[in-house]
């Protein structure tokens, strides 16, 4: 039990924001130690300095999602994060606390978080038990690995850092987003759950819309995964009636890199492209590589890479 | 001032609000929920080790609800109302499988049944659990079941200022929308105070910031009793320094107590339960060990979970680890996590019976950690608090339930005398200059820490008073700089310390005027219990700067008080 301390003096510069003032920044300098974390750093601020300045925080243990905000254009939680750490980090005992993007701001670090919620409700965020069950005349028995693998994506903790990080949220208003996608999957894939073909109808369509950037999963203070959520959703496909458009074409897209793989062992990315969108879909796209002098990456032809027999071993599961 | 009407209004949307408006909406009868926070960011949430249930045909062969009463009771120093008790330990299992039901994913035996592990005081293991974040996800079961029912209407980020009554009756709450700072009356035929604990009083806490004791204050000003307000517990094990809880969890899973010597110093205080010893005992031997000397620098001692083995650690004390290492910097897989008792858990509360009425006021009910049934006593078990809030926030959903039933309308006008109580709000604040909110506050910690905490006296406790009615008339003079009206969080603070001081006051004369050690209140002047003198519960009422003290028997069923040995 080595209990070093240190100290260090630090400015926190803070985006501060009114509604009739707009936004400034402001600067308060204090001492902290090897310990201090930013939402105590806020509430000494608070008490100590200046009392006007707004910003949530509840149980400053990272169970509760109130204080998520930018730290040196990071997203974090407040509580979650350490100032020395931050400071030693980026070798600097100046650090900026701005409030989280996306969200309509209110005031100081306090955004709105209304869109948020809406998203998180969409996806029906319970347990639709069996008959049963509910009467009590049946009790629900759940396998140990699953109980972990639900309690992963359980533990959304709602503090909407994701979806401020997301960029397909901002360019697609039909994407749900990466937190309710967690929430979603937590209760499809629950084996107790009854209403899987109403959360498919929710969730498989706006899954094909994620572009897998990762920035969830950076950000998730809880390392939730939102990403692989969506990706262990999009394997509930092909269950899917009634498929959509976009449901069709990244159905398609999975298949032709799968084929591409089979064949080469490689991603050929023109190839993939025509199985995806089509002969007629992609004649727009070619005449603009065309004018663009790009055509020539479209044509690259690709040759199958050594041992293509033992990646097809692999794709077929048969690799013990 | 705009007004609203409801049947019911739950203040708070912990676990046991939720529960009770889940219950009262069930019924069909409208219900709103005021929260200073959006419901999963309230401090239930932070509950970590697990649910104490006895469950039919899925405990220990030898347990039974009558050992897990038996327990609580021991555990409670006989300050347990005894009904409350029994009706706790015999509906556990049934509100375990009730949220087992809703799909919270507690851990599982290999068979596929809820798995067990031991807490604190406890004779067979009886604690539920899902990892150590099982208030977080009991929390999140209970919202998100809630909110699935159409007639709650949930009220978040608006802060409940009054209870507002008549003569005798409850008539609605004062509460202000945060966004605009407008009051707005809740009128309604049934109040339930479910608005949680005070955690923020103390210097050290386990508690979330929101902990403030709002909904005693608010109790307090109605002329509403609360009970055995002196009781107050400490964890032993929050982490040093930030206070972080570190679960009872990880001792119920075999973690050892050690001093800087590195002996397991519990075998001096509780020969027979060691590490496993109630809360106020243990908390009271790592003080008494830190005090001779046997501590580490800066005082605490370690937590030893490193023979447990780095898989287990991570898989069933996941929080433990991660909090060791993010704000300690410690590997719990290698080194002992440095821990000291915090403040973590307020006994007293809104004087109410095991149905959640209280007795003072018409249409006053209160659950969970705002109310005392009395079901912990003078020191709470680890893992009944969670069950508390489901267990007594269902049974006082229903009693509120068959209030509404037999209800009749009053006759008599309120509306001006509730708008003198949204105005009255603004009269700590009215002032152009003088102290504002932290200045008061850091104090008032500070005091509540260094005499009115696990050790007291005489001496400290008069200090404390005196200290506390100084700082009641200092906050004459408090100031409020930020003149905006959104989201004044600072207005917001100034109305919590507000409260927090109108409770210290009774928490401190109340600890002053018992006069014996009992679970949690431990006197340094008078060390032993006193069943003779004070074998009864504290009722105490505010009337400004006095506090008035009656007193009410326990209920004792089948437990006859005897020593207390671990």
């Amino acid at each position: 039990m080595s209990l070093q301390n240190e100290e260090m003096e630090v400015v926190l510069k803070i985006k501060r924001y009114s509604q009739d003032k707009g936004y400034w920044w402001q600067e308060y300098k204090l001492k902290v130690d090897r310990f201090t974390q930013f939402t105590e750093a806020l509430r000494r601020i608070k008490s100590e300095q200046d009392p006007t300045l707004a910003y949530r925080a509840s149980c400053h243990m990272a169970v509760c999602g109130s204080c998520g905000m930018k730290i040196n254009g990071e997203p974090r939680l407040a509580c979650k994060t350490l100032v020395i750490d931050v400071a030693k980090k980026y070798g600097s005992n100046i650090i900026t606390i701005e409030p989280m993007d996306y969200y309509k701001p209110v005031k100081d670090l306090i955004v709105d978080l209304d869109d948020f919620y809406q998203r998180m409700y969409k996806v029906k965020p319970r347990l639709y038990p069996h008959k049963d069950v509910i009467e009590g005349k049946a009790e629900q028995r759940l396998k140990p690995e699953d109980q972990r693998e639900l309690w992963k994506f359980a533990q959304c903790i709602w503090c909407g850092l994701c979806v401020s990080a997301c960029p397909s949220v901002k360019m697609d208003p039909e994407f749900l987003g990466p937190a309710a996608h967690a929430k979603g999957y937590r209760f499809l894939a629950d084996p107790r759950d009854t209403i899987t073909e109403e959360r498919l109808k929710i969730l498989i369509d706006s899954s094909w819309r994620c572009t897998y950037c990762y920035m969830c999963y950076n950000v998730c203070p809880r390392d939730i995964e939102p990403v692989t959520a969506i990706k262990k959703t999009r394997a509930y496909s092909k269950l899917t009636k009634d498929k959509t458009p976009v449901i069709l074409t990244g159905e398609k897209h999975s298949e032709a890199i799968f084929n591409s793989l089979v064949e080469t062992g490689k991603i050929e990315e023109a190839k993939v492209y025509l199985n995806t969108y089509g002969l007629l879909g992609s004649i727009r796209d070619f005449i603009y590589l065309f004018q663009t002098g790009k055509i020539k990456y479209a044509l690259v032809k690709e040759k199958p890479v050594e041992n293509i027999s033992e990646i097809r071993k692999i794709l077929s599961g048969d690799n013990k | 001032m705009e007004k609203v009407s409801y049947d019911a209004v739950v203040v708070g949307a912990g676990l046991a609000g939720l529960m009770a408006a889940h219950e009262i909406a069930s019924a069909g009868y409208n219900v709103a929920v005021i929260s200073k926070v959006f419901p999963t960011r309230s401090h239930s949430a932070a509950a970590e080790g697990g649910i104490a249930a006895y469950i039919d045909g899925n405990s220990d062969p030898n347990d039974n609800p009558e050992y897990m009463a038996y327990d609580t009771i021991k555990g409670g120093d006989y300050l347990v109302d005894q009904d409350a008790a029994e009706l706790l330990a015999y509906k556990s299992g049934e509100i375990v499988m009730l949220l087992e039901r809703w799909g919270t994913l507690f851990n599982r035996q290999p068979d596929g049944r809820v798995a067990v592990r031991y807490f604190g005081g406890q004779t067979y293991p009886r604690t539920r659990f899902v990892g150590d974040k099982t208030g977080m996800a009991l929390l999140h079961t209970v919202y998100e079941k809630t909110s699935g029912l159409g007639n709650v209407d949930f009220y978040f980020e608006w802060f409940t200022w009054e209870l507002v009554r008549d003569d005798s009756r409850v008539r609605g709450v004062i509460a202000f929308d945060m966004r605009n700072m407008l009051p707005v009356f809740f009128k309604a035929k049934a109040v339930v105070m479910a608005s949680g604990g005070m955690g923020m009083l103390y210097r050290h806490s386990t508690n979330s910031y929101i902990n403030t004791g709002d909904g005693y204050a608010m109790a307090l000003r109605a002329k509403v009793a609360i009970k055995d307000p002196e009781f107050v517990q400490f964890h032993p094990t929050a982490l040093y320094p930030s206070d972080i809880l570190i679960s009872e969890a990880a001792r119920g899973e075999g973690a050892i107590l050690r001093n800087a010597k590195g002996e397991r110093f519990m075998a001096r205080y509780a020969p027979k339960k060691l590490d496993l010893a109630p809360r106020d005992i243990v908390s009271r031997a790592i003080l008494t060990e830190v005090k001779e000397g046997r501590g580490f620098p800066g005082g605490y001692v370690g937590l030893d979970l490193t023979h447990l083995g780095e898989d287990y650690i991570k898989e069933r004390l996941a929080l433990a680890y991660e909090a060791a290492k993010s704000f300690a910097g410690i590997d719990a897989t290698k080194e002992m996590i440095p821990v000291r008792p915090a403040q973590h858990y307020y006994m007293g509360g809104i004087d109410v019976d095991i149905t959640g009425r209280n007795p003072d006021l018409i249409g006053l009910f209160a659950a969970g950690e705002a109310a005392c049934v009395s079901v912990h006593g003078a020191n709470r078990l680890g893992s009944n608090s969670l069950l508390e809030t489901l267990v007594f926030g269902r049974e006082t959903g229903r009693s509120v339930v068959e209030f509404l039933k037999n209800y009749t309308e009053p006759s008599s006008d309120i509306d001006n005398e509730a708008e003198k109580m949204a105005n009255s709000a603004y009269d700590i604040v009215k002032s152009e200059s003088g102290v504002h909110f932290g200045e008061i506050l850091e104090k008032l910690r500070d005091v509540m820490w260094d005499y009115v905490g696990v050790f007291r006296d005489e001496n400290g406790l008069k200090t404390a008073l005196s200290e506390i009615i100084k700082l009641r008339e200092d906050m004459k003079k408090m100031y409020v700089l930020d003149k905006s009206k959104v989201y004044n969080t600072e207005f917001y603070n100034a109305l919590e310390l507000k409260n927090m001081l109108d409770l210290a006051l009774v928490i401190a004369h109340s600890a002053l005027n018992r006069k014996e050690s009992r679970g949690a209140h431990y006197r340094l002047d008078y060390p032993e219990r006193d069943d003779q003198n004070w074998l009864k519960h504290t009722i105490a009422y505010l009337r400004g700067n006095t506090v008035e003290i009656t007193y009410k028997p326990v209920k004792i069923t089948k437990w006859k008080p005897e020593a207390r040995v671990y």
